[in-house]
């Protein structure tokens, strides 16, 4: 027998992939959402789009591409929309979910990867890491804004990732319903760590592949946006 | 004291601040609800009449309190109440901005078919009348 040392998970059945819940939150991406929908769709049937408040076709064309579609009436930040996307698809008796970018900067061959130690009953948690798989086209200051906020993880939360701030995650059943994001805007991404730290449950980094292009980078994080991110996550921290 | 020694100052502010003061005693008596209030409001009216008509009086608290001027007494305590203000007014705002984020969440939800909000839909309601104090 040749059995590849490498991968020893189980096969993703189609039964499991039906339990698979992927949460897509989204904001005005109209342009890229029905094709990240699309090429979600052909292999995990269960596609959740938060549309959060869009003034774009958003919800439509994640619709017609085939996503469970639900909309916030007015914009709360991605957070709100990850948890209105998790609480959606735990109701759904999801046995698994998965959070993914909108933008098309992910990869869906890397949901798999992130699967399978929860599939093989290593940890409830995976978290995909860009610095331990790759990311092309990273430009120099958003590597050192990243790199920073590991840094601060590091500090603050005491724990040791790689990459905080990605947005490629899976959670087991019991590890989705622990989750309670209250940080409605970006400062979700310190919460969630924090969280899956309190709730102690098994997590892990997973490599994963960004795909940084001019569309993605437009919707990402500047500097000033990471200012106010830290100052809306050091205030929750401190005062609650 | 007779009319002559008031300065044009205290003519005009100690009047408005015996209106404010007579309004907050009257919205203490009559809502039971705003009591607190009420009489929170009075004192800061009462305060700060004495303050203008007596200003030897904040001297000799601040050189009670190891504070040189008066002034400096009325500009610290200034400061520090509209610090506070803020703070409530952010907590505030906070909650609130929570709540409709509960609110859009449930919606969301319900339009999708799922009955019921978010399980923690009703958690903490502390905002008792108590909790509005100076608001």
């Amino acid at each position: 027998m040749t059995e590849p040392t490498t991968d020893t998970s189980p096969p993703l059945t189609p039964a499991t992939r039906d339990c698979v819940f992927i949460v897509i939150p989204a904001y005005n991406e109209a342009e890229r959402i029905g094709r990240t929908v699309a090429e979600m769709r052909a292999e995990y049937p269960q596609v959740v789009v938060v549309d959060d408040g869009s003034s774009d076709a958003t919800a439509a064309a994640a619709a017609t591409a085939g996503a469970q579609v639900l909309r916030h009436v007015i914009n709360r930040g991605q957070g709100a929309a990850l948890q209105t996307g998790i609480e959606y698809a735990l109701r759904r008796g999801a046995g698994f979910v998965v959070t993914f970018d909108a933008d098309g900067q992910h990869d869906v061959a890397d949901v798999a990867g992130l699967l399978s130690p929860i599939l093989r009953g290593e940890c409830d948690i995976t978290l995909g890491s860009r610095f331990l798989g790759g990311a092309e086209g990273l430009p120099r200051t958003r590597r050192a804004l990243l790199r920073a906020a590991v840094l601060f993880t590091r500090l603050i939360s005491r724990v040791r990732l790689t990459d905080t701030h990605n947005g490629l995650r899976a959670f087991s059943r019991r590890a989705a319903a622990k989750l309670d994001i209250t940080l409605d805007r970006m400062a979700h991404a310190s919460e969630i760590i924090d969280q899956i730290r309190r709730s102690g449950l098994p997590f892990r980094e997973v490599p994963v592949r960004i795909r940084y292009t001019a569309y993605s980078l437009a919707k990402g994080q500047s500097a000033r946006g990471a200012l106010r991110i830290l100052f809306d996550y050091l205030l929750r921290r401190f005062t609650e | 004291m007779s009319l002559q020694t008031l300065n044009t100052f205290q003519v005009v502010a100690l009047p408005v601040l015996l209106l404010l003061f007579a309004g907050s005693v009257a919205t203490a008596i009559r809502r039971p609800g705003s009591r607190r209030a009420g009489t929170l409001w009075a004192l800061v009216w009462l305060a700060a009449g004495v303050a203008i008509a007596r200003p030897k009086l904040t001297t000799a608290a601040a050189a009670w309190l190891g504070i040189g001027r008066g002034t400096d007494l009325v500009l610290y305590c200034a400061v520090l109440v509209m610090l506070i203000g803020f703070w409530m007014t952010y907590t505030r705002l906070r909650r609130l901005s929570r709540e409709i984020t509960l609110l859009t969440r449930n919606l969301a939800l319900r339009q999708a078919g799922e009955p019921g909000g978010a399980p923690n839909a009703g958690e903490r309601h502390d905002d008792e009348p108590r909790n509005r104090a100076i608001t």
